[in-house]
C-alpha cells in the first residue's frame, strides 16, 4: 500500500501495447525516453490521445507526463467502460491504432463499451460540451481518419477483427463497429461508433490450427470527395488479379457523399479471404494526399496519387502473398491474436501463424514481461508457417460487477433468495449460460445449488 | 484386529480379481444371533404387520398415483431433485500428481484432537506419533496422500484452516454437546469454499445410560444435519481402549476418508497454495538485529499447489497472517514422501508407507536445496550404533549402506560438537578468521529435547573413507560431500533415519547444488539460520569454500561436468534457467551418461530420433530469437533483435523492418520505433499474374485441388482423411451455436506434426481418455478410489466400459457408443462436461509434448510438487514467533489482486451475533487469503440504483457494505470478526458476506437537508438567505427543488445580485453572499421556514489494516484499531446526547387528559332505575356466580405463579452469581494449564433452541463449576 513500485521502461516504441498491457495486467509502468533524441522530443498528438482514451474509458488512472513529454508515468485504474462516450483522435493517426488496443480493453470492463471516435477536424467546442456529459452516458465513440495506409482500416475491423474476437468465445451481439463518416488524411473527418461486450469470466482458450481453404474473397472500396469511378477501376483491377483463382469474389463499393465524406478526397480498398474453417485474411490500404507531419516538412503534398487501378491491383497481390504465408490470421492481426491467447484461462492455446511480424514479436515480448506468459513457437517445416503454443495467464475480468451464477456462493446467502421467490420455475440449465440475467439461485445442501428463476427484477 | 481385517480384505480381492471383473461380496443372511432373531420375527407375519412403505415395496402397482395432478406434481418434484443434484462442471486443471489431500481436525479444547490424529496416523504408517505438532503427511492409498492438520483454537488459526482444508473432521465431545467453536468454524468454510465436512463424537463413553447415549447421538446428529446437509455422515468413537480410540473405528474413519472426493473449490482452482511445512532463515541475525531489518525467508513448502504456480503470473503471494510479499525464487525439490511408483502391484508396500512431519517429532530424510537433513530419533541412533538389525524394516540396499555406514562413521568421533566444530575452522578454514561473536548468538529453544544432534566429520576424512568403497558410490559420495559440507559449516544436523527414503542420486544433487543462487553483495562468510522443530539452528556457509569444493568435484568425473556445463548453457537460454533445470536433472539424470558430447543436456530425452530432435533445436532457436537470452524488461530488447543476424535462420526473419533494424543496430531509433501492427513490405509484393505463382498458391483456394489442400492440413495437423470422418461423428456432437467452430478445431489438433500412426493412436488414445472420465462423471459409484483403496487397489473396469475401450481400432463402435450414452444423457450438462474433459484432454496431450524444461516454463510447477520458496524482506517476527502448531499458509495472488481499492460486499450481519453492526466501527474480514481489519461503510441500494448509507446494518437483510482493502475478486465469499480474543463465549462471527465489485471512487450518500428563510418575499419569487453559503454553492443548485414546510413547492434560481440583495451594504452592512431567488407555486409568507433536500457524499475511510498475528506469539490477541464504544468505555466517556434530539414527552390521544364541561345534571343512562323481569334475574345472577367463579380462579392462578416466579428469581441469582465467581476465577486462570480432567454437568440442552448461544454459555458455567 502507498508505495507504488513502477515497472521502468524505454523509449516510445509499442506505446500502446504497453499501456495495454499494463492495464490489463495493473502494473503501473514508467516510460523514459521517450524520443529524447529526436528533433522534437517527447509524445506525439496520437499518442496523448490515446492516453486521453484510457482515461475515459477507465477509473482512477493517473497519468503523468513531464514537460518535454520524454517521461510518462502510469499508474492504471479500472476499466469501467460505460456507453455514448466520445473521443477526438486526432489526424495524427488513422482510427485503427486506437481500436486495436480498445478491443482488448472494452473486454474487461465493468461495463460494456461503446465509444464514438472522431477525426480532429469537428468543432472543439461542441466535444468539450459533451466531454462534461460523458459519465452520464454509457458508448465510447472516437472521431478520427477512418483509413490509411500505416494503420488497419476499419473495413477489415469489421470484416476480419471482430470475427477473430468470437473464436474466443465473445459474443458477437454487442460487439459492433458502425462506420458513420469516413475521413482519410490530411484532415479526417471520419467517425465510427465502435460498442464491445465484457467477458463475463474470462475468455476460452482455443486451438486453431486449421487454416483451411480460401472460398470466398469479399472487399469494400471506398471514396471520398473523388468520383465513383476511382472505386469501380479498383475492383476491376483487383478482380482481374483474383479471376484467375476464385470465381467468388465480391467487392462492395461505398461511395461517401457530403458529411459522411469527411475533409479530404481519398479512396481506398480492403480485401479479405475467408476459408473453410473460419480464418478471414486481409489486406487494405488508402489512398489520399499525405498529412503534415510533424516535422513540419510537407510531406508530397504535390504528388500524384497513385493510379487506382494500381492500388486494386496491389492490395489483391498482398492479399494473395497473405494467404500464401499461411496462417491463421494475417501478419497484421498476428500482435492481437497472441495477446488474446495470453489472456485465456489456463489452458492450452494453440495457434497457426505465417511468417511472424516484428510486431507479433514486440507482442510476444511484452507478453512476457507483463503477463508472464511465454509462448512455445515451433515452426512447421511443411507448410512454412509457426506454430505457436501458451498457457493462458488466466486473466479473470476483476472490474465486473458480481452476478449470481453457480460457483460456490455461501449458501447462507442465497437461502434468503429462495424463501424470496416461492413462487419459481426450473429453468434448464442450459439456459444459465443463456441468459446473463440469473439473479435467484438457491441451494439446498452444500455445493447443490440449482437455479430457480430468472428475473432481473428480484435484487 | 485391524490388521486381519486387511489381510482378509486383500485375500477377498483376490479372489475377486481373479475372475478378472470385481463383484461385491454377497450378503450372507445371519442364522444366530440377535438380528437373526429380529429377522425371524418380523418375517412370519404377512402382510398386516408390515408398514405402508413395506408394502409398497411387495406391491408397487397398487400404490401407483390415481390423479394426474398428483403426477404431475411427482415429476416435478423427481426433475427438481435431479436438478439439484447437478452443479456446474469445473475443469480439472491439475497435471501433476494429486497433492495431499488437506485434513483439518477441529474442535474445541480437550475433545481429542490430537489422539484422533495419533491415531490415524498409526493406523496408517504403524508409528507412534509423540506429539501432533505442524502438518502431518502420510501415504494412504496408491495414488493418494493425506495431511493431518491439528486446527488451533483461535478463531485466526481457525479461518485459516478452513481456506486450505480439503476435508474438516469436526471433533464434538459427545458428552457436552455442540459448541461455538464448531459452529463459528462451519461459517467460515461455508463462507470459503465448502470442503468437505465430517462430524466425528467422542467422549460417548461418558454416558453410562445406553439409552441416553442413543438419544443424544440422535439429537446431535439431527443438529449436525441441520447445519450442512441430511445425511451428513457423523462419526461415533465410542470411547478409548488404553488411551487411544479403538483400532476398528479409527479403521473406519480411516476408510471413510479414503474413499472420499474432494470437489475443486472455486477459490482454489484460481489461486494456487501451499501449506508450509518448514520455515528456514537466511541472512544473518546480527546484521538483523544491529540493523533491525527484515530479512530472507525460506519457505520449505509441501506441495498442496493446488494449480500450477508460475513465478510471474502469480508474482505475490499472502502469507496468512504476515502480508503480501513478492516471491523471489521458487526451487522444486525431491519430494519427501513420494507418492510409490507406478508398478502394477496391489497394495502398499509397507516400505511405501511414508510419512513426513518435519514438526513432530517424526520424519524422512528432509532434502534441502543445498543439504540434506536426517533426523534420527534417540533410539534409532542406538541402533545405527551397535551395528544392529535393521529395526525399521528398512531396504538393505547399498545406498542406504553407505548411508547408515556414514552415519555411524559420524557417530564414533570422540569430541564433542562445539570442539569439533572449532577444529574444523581451524583446519580448513584457517585463512579466514571467524568472527567469534557469531557462534554463540545461536539461540537453542528449549523444544528439541527428543532429537540428537549429530556432527559430522570435516571433509576430507570421509571422502576418503568413501573412496575405498566401489566405484559405483561415487555418486554417493559426491553428495555426501556436499552434505558434509554444509553440515560442518552449519555445525550441526540432527539426524533422524527413514523408513524408507533412499538418499537422493548424485545428479539430483549436483544440480541442486550447482545451481545454488547467492546475493551478490555477501561476505564469504554467512551464516544460516533454521528453523526445525522450533529450534534455532545456525549454520555458517562458505563461499569460496564450495566453490573450490564445486570445480574438485566437476573435475573428478565428466558427469557432473556435464551437468554443470548444461547448467551454463540452460543458464543462457532460459530466463529462469536455475529453478527450471532442477527438475529436469532429477529426471534426465539416467540419460546423461550416454551424451556425453551432446551440448544440450535437456536434448537427451529425444535423442532417439533425430528429426524430432532437430525440430527441438529448431524451436530452441526460434524461441530464443523471440525471447531473447538475458532477462531483459525490453530494454535490452532491441539487442535482441540485432542478435538475428547471426542466427542463420533466414526463415523467420522478418523481412523488411527486420532487417532495417538489424543494420541500424541498437540506437534510439530502435527503442523510438513506429507503433504499428501492420506489417508493410512492399517490397516483395510478387506479381501475380505469372502463372508460377498462380500455381503455387492454387491449393489454397477451394477451387484448386482439395486432396493436395487436405495434404497440407494433413501434414500439419496430422490427421489422417479417413480418421477425420470418424472424429467428425464423434465430436461432430458438440456443436452448439456459439462455439460450434471450436470444436471442431478442437479435434484437429489433437495431434502435432509428427508421425501419422503415432497421431492417430495418440488421438484414439486421447478420445478413450475423454469417454473414460466422461463415464467416471456419469456413474460416480465406480469411483477410482473404493473403499478398500486404502490398500491400492485401483478400480478395474467395469463390464460396460470394457466393451467400449476393449477395441481400440472399431471406430464406429465407439461412436455408436457416445452417440447412445449422449442420447441418455440430460443433453446440457452433458455437452458442458464432455467439453470440459476434452478440453482437459487437449491440456494435458499439448503439454506432454513439451521437455521439461519448456514445460515448467509454460506452464509452471506441477500441482504435487514439493518446492522451495524463497521470500524476502520478511519480518523477523515472524520466524522469532514462529509456533508449528499454527500451520503457515502462502497463497499466491492473481494477477492484479495486490491492489488496493474500495471494495463493494454483499453483508449480513450472522443471525447469532447479538448487535447490529455500526457503520465506522472496524471489523476484521477474511477474504480471499487475506485477513485485515478495515472499516466499512453500510448502505442499501435504493430503487433508483443510489447507495444511501446506512448508520446500522439492518436486522434480518442483506445490506451494502463498502471498505477500503485489498482486491479480490467478484464472488469472493467473505467473514467478518469483530472479536479476535478467545475468552469470548458468544459467537464470534459477526457478519457473512460476498464481493460484488471493486472501484476506485466509492458512491455512497446519505440525506442532507438545508435549511434557508425568507429574507424578502414578492409575488410567488422569494429570496432565501442561510440556506447556501456562497453564490458558487448556488450556482451549483440551480433548479433544485425545494419546498417550504407548508409544502408550496418552490425551485431554486439562481443567486441573487448583490445590489438587489443587499440593500444594507448601502447602509454600510457587510455583503452577504449565498441569498437564492427562489420561485414558489404560491406566495410563501415571511415566517416560512425553506427546505432543499439533497444528498451528500459519505466518504469512507481509506484505512486497512492487515492481522499480523504471526509475528506476534499466538496466544495474544492482535489488537487493531478499537471501536468507539470500546474506547469510550476504556476512557470512562459518556456517550454524547443532543438534548434537542430528545423528544419532549408527546403522549397519545387516548392518554391525552381531556376537557370535558362538567355537567350539573347526570346524563339519562345514569338516572333511569332498571327493573328486571324475574328470568333476567336469574340469567344475571347466574352470570354474576359464573364471573365470581372465575375471578376466584384468576386470582389463585396468579398466586401460583408469582410464587413460582420468586424460587426462580432465586435460582437465578444463584446461579448467576456461581457464573460470575466463574468467570472472575478463569479470568485469573486464563493461562494455566489444567491437567485435571474436566468431568462435565451431562445435563444437556436442546441445541435447537434458537437461544443457543445464551444457554451453552450457562451450561458451560455451570459445569466448569464442578471441576
Amino acid at each position: 500500500m502507498g508505495k507504488v513500485s513502477y515497472m521502468r521502461l524505454k523509449g516510445s516504441q509499442n506505446l500502446r501495447l504497453r499501456l495495454l498491457l499494463s492495464t490489463l495486467s495493473t502494473t503501473p509502468i514508467l516510460i523514459e525516453d521517450i524520443r529524447a533524441d529526436a528533433t522534437w522530443p517527447g509524445l506525439r498528438p496520437h499518442e496523448v490521445s490515446f492516453l486521453r482514451v484510457l482515461e475515459k474509458v477507465s477509473d482512477d488512472c493517473v497519468v503523468e507526463i513531464n514537460e518535454t513529454g520524454t517521461k510518462l508515468k502510469y499508474k492504471p485504474g479500472i476499466v469501467i467502460g460505460g456507453r455514448h462516450l466520445i473521443h477526438d483522435c486526432g489526424t495524427s493517426r488513422a482510427i485503427g491504432y486506437f481500436l486495436e488496443p480498445l478491443i482488448v480493453l472494452g473486454l474487461f470492463g465493468k461495463k460494456a463499451l461503446s465509444i464514438r471516435l472522431k477525426g480532429a477536424t469537428s468543432s472543439m467546442t461542441r466535444l468539450l460540451g459533451k466531454s462534461l456529459e460523458l459519465y452520464n452516458y454509457d458508448t465510447v465513440a472516437l472521431i478520427c481518419i477512418t483509413n490509411d495506409s500505416k494503420d488497419p482500416s476499419v473495413d477489415t475491423f469489421r470484416s476480419t477483427t471482430l470475427p477473430m474476437l468470437k473464436q474466443f468465445g465473445i459474443p458477437s451481439e454487442g460487439l459492433d463497429l458502425k462506420i458513420q463518416c469516413r475521413g482519410v488524411p490530411p484532415h479526417g473527418g471520419g467517425e465510427v461508433i465502435l460498442s464491445i461486450p465484457i467477458v463475463q469470466d474470462s475468455l476460452k482458450a482455443i486451438t486453431w490450427i486449421d487454416e483451411g481453404m480460401v472460398k470466398r474473397i469479399r472487399g469494400v472500396t471506398f471514396s471520398t470527395k473523388v468520383s465513383v469511378q476511382f472505386e469501380n477501376t479498383m475492383i476491376h483491377a483487383a478482380r482481374g488479379i483474383f479471376n484467375h483463382l476464385l470465381p467468388d469474389v465480391h467487392i462492395f463499393t461505398d461511395h461517401k457523399a457530403g458529411d459522411q465524406a469527411g475533409k479530404s478526397p481519398g479512396y481506398g480498398i480492403s480485401l479479405f479471404a475467408e476459408t473453410t474453417s473460419g480464418c478471414f485474411i486481409s489486406a487494405d490500404t488508402a489512398v489520399s494526399y499525405g498529412r503534415v507531419d510533424d516535422e513540419g516538412e510537407l510531406d508530397d503534398k504535390k504528388k500524384e496519387l497513385s493510379p487506382p487501378g494500381d492500388i486494386g491491383e496491389k492490395i489483391a497481390s498482398v492479399l494473395l502473398t497473405k494467404i500464401e504465408q499461411g496462417g491463421v490470421v494475417d501478419s497484421t492481426h498476428q500482435g492481437l491474436l497472441f495477446l488474446l491467447c495470453a489472456l485465456c484461462p489456463q489452458d492450452v492455446s494453440k495457434v497457426r501463424v505465417g511468417k511472424l511480424s516484428p510486431y507479433g514479436i514486440e507482442v510476444l515480448r511484452h507478453i512476457r514481461d507483463f503477463l508472464g506468459v511465454k509462448f512455445v513457437i515451433k515452426p512447421d517445416p511443411s507448410t512454412e508457417t509457426v506454430i505457436l503454443k501458451c498457457v493462458g495467464c488466466g486473466l479473470k475480468n476483476l472490474s465486473r460487477k458480481e452476478m449470481l451464477t453457480w460457483d460456490d456462493i455461501p449458501f447462507k446467502d442465497l437461502l434468503c433468495f429462495r424463501m424470496a421467490s416461492q413462487s419459481t420455475s426450473l429453468i434448464r440449465m442450459g439456459n444459465l449460460y443463456e441468459h446473463n440475467k440469473v439473479h435467484n439461485i438457491a441451494v439446498n445442501g452444500p455445493q447443490k445449488f440449482h437455479v430457480l428463476a430468472v428475473d432481473q427484477s428480484i435484487r | 484386529m485391524a490388521k486381519l481385517s486387511e489381510i482378509s480384505h486383500q485375500k477377498s480381492k483376490k479372489k475377486n480379481d481373479g475372475s478378472n471383473e470385481q463383484g461385491h461380496k454377497s450378503h450372507r443372511i445371519r442364522k444366530s444371533g440377535a438380528s437373526a432373531k429380529k429377522k425371524s420375527k418380523s418375517n412370519p407375519n404377512s402382510n398386516e404387520g408390515l408398514s405402508k412403505e413395506q408394502k409398497k415395496i411387495n406391491n408397487p402397482k397398487a400404490f401407483a398415483f390415481t390423479s394426474t395432478v398428483k403426477a404431475k406434481r411427482l415429476q416435478s418434484r423427481a426433475t427438481e431433485k435431479e436438478q439439484k443434484r447437478l452443479h456446474v462442471p469445473t475443469i480439472d486443471r491439475t497435471t501433476g500428481e494429486p497433492a495431499p489431500f488437506v485434513v483439518v481436525v477441529q474442535g474445541p479444547p480437550q475433545v481429542g484432537k490430537s489422539l484422533l490424529i495419533k491415531c490415524l496416523i498409526k493406523h496408517y504408517t504403524k508409528h507412534n506419533l509423540p506429539e501432533v505438532r505442524g502438518p502431518i503427511t502420510i501415504i494412504s492409498g496408491k495414488q493418494r496422500r493425506l495431511q493431518f492438520v491439528e486446527c488451533p483454537n483461535d478463531i485466526n488459526g481457525m479461518i485459516d484452516c478452513a481456506k486450505f482444508a480439503d476435508l474438516a473432521l469436526l471433533l464434538i465431545d459427545g458428552s457436552y454437546g455442540f459448541e461455538m467453536e464448531t459452529f463459528e468454524f462451519l461459517n467460515i468454510l461455508q463462507n470459503h469454499g465448502f470442503p468437505r465436512v465430517m462430524g466425528v463424537l467422542t467422549h460417548l463413553d461418558k454416558f453410562k445410560d445406553v439409552k441416553k447415549l442413543k438419544k443424544t447421538k440422535q439429537r446431535l446428529k439431527h443438529r449436525f444435519w441441520t447445519e450442512i446437509y441430511d445425511g451428513a455422515k457423523l462419526f461415533y468413537l465410542s470411547g478409548l481402549i488404553h488411551g487411544k480410540y479403538t483400532k476398528r473405528e479409527v479403521h473406519n474413519l480411516a476408510r471413510f476418508i479414503s474413499v472420499m472426493k474432494f470437489p475443486p473449490l472455486s477459490w482454489r482452482v484460481s489461486h494456487p497454495y501451499i501449506l508450509v511445512d518448514r520455515l528456514k532463515m537466511l541472512h544473518p541475525r546480527e546484521g538483523l538485529l544491529m540493523l533491525r531489518e527484515v530479512y530472507n525467508l525460506v519457505q520449505l513448502a509441501w506441495t498442496s499447489i493446488f494449480m500450477q504456480l508460475v513465478s510471474f503470473s502469480f508474482p505475490y503471494a499472502h502469507i496468512a497472517g504476515v502480508g503480501d510479499y513478492p516471491l523471489s525464487g521458487i526451487t522444486a525439490l525431491a519430494d519427501p514422501c513420494p507418492l510409490p511408483s507406478a508398478a502394477k502391484k496391489k497394495g502398499l508396500r509397507d516400505k511405501e508407507k511414508l510419512f513426513y512431519a518435519p514438526m513432530s517429532g517424526l520424519g524422512d530424510l528432509l532434502y534441502d536445496k543445498d543439504a540434506v537433513y536426517i533426523n534420527i530419533n534417540d533410539h534409532f541412533v542406538q541402533f545405527s550404533k551397535d551395528d544392529g538389525a535393521n529395526e525399521e524394516g528398512m531396504p538393505k540396499g547399498k545406498q542406504r549402506d553407505v548411508g547408515v555406514e556414514l552415519v555411524k562413521s559420524l557417530q564414533n568421533t570422540k569430541y564433542s560438537v562445539d570442539e569439533k566444530l572449532e577444529k574444523s575452522f581451524i583446519s580448513l578454514f584457517g585463512k579466514k578468521p571467524v568472527p567469534s561473536s557469531e557462534a554463540p548468538t545461536c539461540s537453542v529453544d528449549a523444544r528439541e529435547v527428543a532429537d540428537r544432534e549429530v556432527l559430522l566429520e570435516p571433509v576430507e576424512q570421509y571422502q576418503h573413507e568413501i573412496k575405498d568403497e566401489d566405484g559405483e558410490l561415487d555418486e554417493d559420495s559426491d553428495t555426501e560431500d556436499d552434505d558434509g559440507l554444509e553440515s560442518l559449516d552449519g555445525g550441526k544436523i540432527s539426524d533422524r533415519k527413514t523408513s524408507s527414503q533412499t538418499i537422493g542420486d548424485s545428479s539430483d544433487e549436483e544440480a541442486l547444488y550447482s545451481s545454488e543462487q547467492r546475493p551478490p553483495t555477501q561476505n564469504n562468510f554467512k551464516e544460516q539460520l533454521d528453523f526445525h522443530e522450533g529450534r534455532v539452528r545456525r549454520k555458517a556457509v562458505f563461499e569460496n569454500e564450495m566453490d573450490i569444493d564445486n570445480q574438485k568435484d566437476s573435475g573428478e568425473d565428466d558427469e557432473d561436468g556435464q551437468d554443470d556445463e548444461s547448467d551454463s548453457t540452460d543458464n543462457d537460454a532460459t530466463e529462469n534457467g536455475d529453478d527450471e533445470n532442477l527438475s529436469t536433472h532429477s529426471d534426465f539424470s539416467a540419460d546423461d551418461e550416454e551424451d556425453n558430447e551432446d551440448e544440450m543436456g535437456n536434448a537427451s530425452k529425444w535423442k532417439e530420433s533425430l528429426s524430432e530432435r532437430t525440430a527441438l533445436r529448431h524451436n530452441i532457436n526460434l524461441m530464443q530469437l523471440v525471447y531473447g537470452k538475458p532477462p531483459s524488461k525490453s530494454s535490452n530488447e532491441m539487442k535482441d533483435t540485432s542478435e538475428e543476424e547471426s542466427e542463420d535462420d533466414e526463415f523467420f526473419k522478418p523481412k523488411g523492418e527486420g532487417n532495417k533494424k538489424s543494420k541500424e543496430g541498437v540506437n534510439d531509433n530502435d527503442v523510438d520505433i513506429d507503433d504499428c501492427s501492420k506489417f508493410l513490405s512492399n517490397a516483395s509484393i510478387k506479381d501475380w499474374k505469372s502463372e508460377d505463382l498462380i500455381a503455387s498458391i492454387r491449393d489454397r483456394f477451394v477451387t484448386g485441388d482439395w486432396s493436395k489442400a487436405s495434404l497440407r492440413n494433413q501434414l500439419s495437423e496430422g490427421v489422417p482423411g479417413d480418421n477425420d470422418d470418424g472424429d467428425d461423428a464423434v465430436f461432430g456432437e458438440f456443436e452448439d451455436l456459439e462455439t460450434g467452430q471450436k470444436y471442431e478445431s478442437h479435434q484437429d489438433d489433437i495431434g502435432d506434426s509428427h508421425k501419422d500412426d503415432d497421431l492417430a493412436a495418440e488421438e484414439r488414445r486421447l478420445k478413450k481418455l475423454a469417454l473414460r472420465a466422461k463415464f467416471d462423471a456419469q456413474y460416480p459409484s465406480f469411483t477410482t478410489y473404493n473403499p478398500f483403496s486404502l490398500f491400492g487397489v485401483r478400480r478395474e473396469p467395469g463390464p460396460e466400459m470394457l466393451t467400449e475401450f476393449s477395441d481400440e481400432d472399431d471406430d464406429g463402435n465407439n461412436d455408436a457408443k457416445t452417440s447412445h450414452g449422449q442420447g441418455n444423457g440430460s443433453g446440457y450438462f452433458d455437452k458442458l462436461k464432455e467439453e470440459i474433459e476434452l478440453r482437459r484432454q487437449v491440456n494435458i496431450a499439448e503439454l506432454n509434448e513439451l521437455d521439461e524444461v519448456t514445460r515448467i516454463e509454460i506452464e509452471g510447477y506441477r500441482t504435487g510438487t514439493y518446492l522451495r520458496i524463497e521470500v524476502r524482506d520478511v519480518p523477523f517476527q515472524m520466524v522469532e514467533n514462529f509456533d508449528p502448531c499454527h500451520p503457515i499458509l502462502l497463497g499466491g495472488l492473481a494477477l492484479g489482486e495486490e491492489n488496493v481499492g474500495y471494495m463493494q460486499v454483499r453483508l449480513k450481519r450472522h443471525r447469532w451475533h447479538k448487535k447490529v453492526l455500526k457503520t465506522r466501527d472496524p471489523i476484521i474480514v477474511s477474504i480471499g487469503w487475506r485477513r485485515y481489519q478495515t472499516v466499512p461503510i453500510y448502505a442499501i441500494e435504493d430503487s433508483n440504483g443510489r447507495h444511501r448509507m446506512l448508520k446500522y446494518t439492518p436486522e434480518h437483510m442483506h445490506c451494502l457494505a463498502m471498505f477500503w482493502g485489498p482486491l479480490a475478486p467478484p464472488h469472493t465469499g467473505v467473514v467478518a470478526v469483530q472479536n479476535l480474543s478467545n475468552n469470548q463465549a458468544s459467537f464470534r462471527i459477526t457478519a457473512t458476506a460476498t464481493v460484488l465489485e471493486f472501484n476506485h471512487a466509492a458512491r455512497i450518500v446519505k440525506k442532507i437537508k438545508l435549511v434557508g428563510y425568507a429574507c424578502k418575499i414578492f409575488k410567488k419569487t422569494a429570496f432565501i438567505e442561510d440556506m447556501f453559503t456562497s453564490d458558487l454553492e448556488i450556482a451549483r443548485f440551480e433548479g433544485a427543488a425545494i419546498r417550504t414546510v407548508s409544502g408550496i413547492r418552490g425551485q431554486v434560481k439562481k443567486a441573487v445580485k448583490e445590489e438587489i440583495a443587499n440593500k444594507s451594504k448601502k447602509k454600510g452592512g457587510h455583503a452577504k453572499e449565498g441569498i437564492a431567488r427562489c420561485t414558489f407555486e404560491d406566495k410563501i409568507k415571511m415566517g416560512d421556514i425553506v427546505f432543499l433536500r439533497a444528498w451528500s457524499q459519505v466518504e469512507i475511510p481509506q484505512f486497512y489494516n492487515p492481522l499480523t498475528t504471526a509475528l506476534q506469539p499466538r496466544d495474544k490477541t492482535w489488537q487493531g484499531m478499537k471501536t468507539v464504544a470500546e474506547l469510550r468505555r476504556e476512557q470512562n466517556l459518556p456517550v454524547p446526547v443532543n438534548k434537542d434530539s430528545l423528544y419532549k414527552a408527546a403522549l397519545p390521544f387516548a392518554s391525552k387528559p381531556k376537557d370535558i364541561p362538567s355537567r350539573k345534571r347526570p346524563l339519562l343512562e345514569n338516572r333511569r332505575a332498571v327493573v328486571m323481569e324475574p328470568h333476567e334475574r336469574k340469567v344475571h345472577a347466574l352470570v354474576q356466580h359464573l364471573q365470581l367463579i372465575r375471578n376466584e380462579k384468576i386470582k389463585k392462578r396468579k398466586l401460583k405463579e408469582e410464587a413460582k416466579r420468586k424460587a426462580q428469581e432465586v435460582e437465578r441469582a444463584k446461579e448467576e452469581q456461581v457464573s460470575k465467581k466463574r468467570q472472575r476465577e478463569e479470568r485469573k486462570g486464563r493461562h494455566m494449564i489444567f491437567d485435571c480432567c474436566i468431568i462435565r454437568c451431562t445435563s444437556l440442552i436442546n441445541l435447537q433452541e434458537p437461544m443457543l448461544p445464551k444457554c451453552e454459555v450457562g451450561e458451560k458455567a455451570a459445569s466448569d463449576r464442578q471441576i
